[in-house]
């Protein structure tokens, strides 16, 4: 097994499109980045409008705590779109050159080929994610400095830096497990397609019905709070004056088992379907 | 026709008179001005409805005829009224003040005097203040400005002999804001009418001073 993922982290990082998938994200961050900026200007002056009426205000709210938090907002979608073409990529790609059928014709058990591709998958979602908090925080605050945060979530809500720090780095973590979910069905979309264009536009596809269905009411308390499109946004939980913990692990347990189960089907097809 | 022009003429000084500087407020006033330079540690708590802070610090700094200054590691929200405590936005321009009698508080007696400006530049239309005589400063103050509401302001002081607040109350009338959930992420439009659809709030601000240095 440990040599299986050893092979498979080595296809990862030797093919081209990773180091450009990397590029891309590190280029679309200092997009963000810059964008948010001007974003941020717009934002605290509606936000701030009717409070200049009673108040004067010391010191400054547009710093790299509320970049970082604007380049999470806009981050969430392009990240998955990107680790879905590469984490799918990784299956498709043996599809079409045939290595599958190099690699299996090994003594390897199909079932434990299928898991280290999850397993690395996993890993890489997490490095990536790692990469951007590190990158976001290092150019966030090296640009714009430090300095307290504010998010409307119902009510404008202040965080000291120190603070608005960590709820960032907690908002980071809980983003990752949606990161996770969302490579993770892409590797079982290309299980059930094989070909990397069907693959690619069925996991846009479900990363944008996701993210659609992310809004809707369903009108039932319960399917609201389970669904998994519901669920990646847990991290704004972070961003509540008093955080719901109960909500953050209920809603991180279930993500963690929605992309169990994703794996589970992945893992059940890909033993059952012919390789050929 | 000498007699109706002299009753005149003592109408007018007297209504004149009546209309001037209350002699009280102009006693404070002198106190107050005595006062050529402090400097304090604030404590800033902030009770409005849909607004989260943690208390914030910073220091504030008095120079006789200048605007109070603020500085602060944190972000901090300064109330534009409250504290101005040498009553100078008061007295800006050109007033008279109106004396309304006594009112009482927590079982103390002040003297309540108007001011109310005759210079169409103030900023405030009617102001009412509690003065407390017996130690010479100002206890209440409710301020009616043209643009931003009405300010009340309650000052407690640490002991009868101090001239300066140990503690400020601050209340005032504020618009609730309405941002649509996830204002920051993307698709999202700001519709500022709709956000202003609630109408006015009260909220609190309590100031608590400390560690004062005055130069007299």
């Amino acid at each position: 097994m440990k040599a299986l993922i050893h092979a498979e982290l080595y296809k990862l990082l030797r093919q081209s499109k990773t180091w450009y998938a990397l590029a891309a994200l590190l280029l679309i961050e200092g997009v963000i980045l810059f964008s948010a900026y001007f974003q941020g200007k717009n934002i605290l002056d509606i936000l701030l409008d009717n409070l200049k009426r009673s108040f004067y205000f010391e010191g400054s709210l547009l710093n790299g705590n509320l970049l970082v938090y604007l380049i999470l907002n806009t981050l969430w979608f392009h990240l998955p779109l990107i680790l879905m073409i590469i984490v799918s990529g990784s299956l498709t790609a043996e599809y079409k050159d045939r290595t599958l059928q190099t690699m299996l014709l090994q003594p390897v058990s199909k079932w434990k080929f299928i898991l280290s591709k999850y397993l690395v998958a996993i890993g890489f979602t997490l490095a990536v994610v790692g990469l951007l908090a590190i990158t976001s925080f290092a150019l966030s605050y090296s640009l714009f400095g430090k300095g307290d945060l504010i998010v409307y979530i119902n009510t404008l809500n202040f965080f000291p830096s120190g603070d608005a720090f960590v709820r960032l780095q907690y908002a980071f973590a809980s983003g990752a497990l949606s990161m996770i979910f969302f490579s993770v069905s892409s590797l079982t979309l290309a299980v059930i397609f094989r070909e990397a264009t069907k693959t690619w536009i069925v996991s846009a596809l479900f990363l944008i019905l996701s993210n659609l269905l992310l809004k809707v009411d369903f009108g039932n308390n319960i399917f609201n709070r389970i669904f998994f499109a519901k669920l990646n946004d847990t991290w704004q939980n972070f961003f509540y004056f008093n955080i719901n913990w109960t909500m953050v692990y209920t809603n991180s347990l279930l993500l963690c088992g929605y992309s169990l189960l994703f794996m589970a089907i992945g893992i059940v097809l890909f033993h059952k379907k012919d390789i050929g | 026709m000498k007699w109706r022009l002299l009753i005149w003429s003592f109408l007018y000084c007297f209504a004149t008179e009546a209309q001037g500087i209350d002699p009280d407020l102009w006693r404070i006033k002198q106190r107050m001005d005595s006062i050529l330079q402090f400097s304090a540690n604030l404590k800033l708590n902030v009770d409005i409805s849909f607004i989260n802070m943690p208390a914030k610090y910073a220091r504030m700094n008095y120079t006789k005829g200048k605007p109070v200054k603020f500085s602060s590691e944190d972000f901090v929200m300064i109330p534009k009224r409250g504290l101005d405590f040498s009553l100078n936005s008061l007295m800006e321009f050109p007033f008279i003040t109106v004396p309304r009698g006594e009112v009482a508080r927590n079982g103390k007696k002040y003297k309540a005097i108007n001011i109310i400006p005759t210079d169409n530049r103030a900023d405030f239309s009617i102001a009412l203040l509690l003065l407390d005589l017996q130690h010479n400063r100002v206890a209440e103050t409710e301020i009616n400005t043209k643009k931003d509401g009405t300010y009340n302001l309650l000052l407690q002081y640490e002991n009868s002999s101090k001239i300066l607040p140990e503690q400020v109350e601050v209340n005032f009338e504020i618009e609730k804001i309405r941002i649509p959930l996830n204002f920051m992420g993307k698709d999202t439009d700001i519709d500022r009418k709709k956000m202003r659809s609630e109408g006015p709030k009260s909220g609190k601000i309590f100031l608590q001073i400390s560690n004062y240095q005055i130069r007299y």
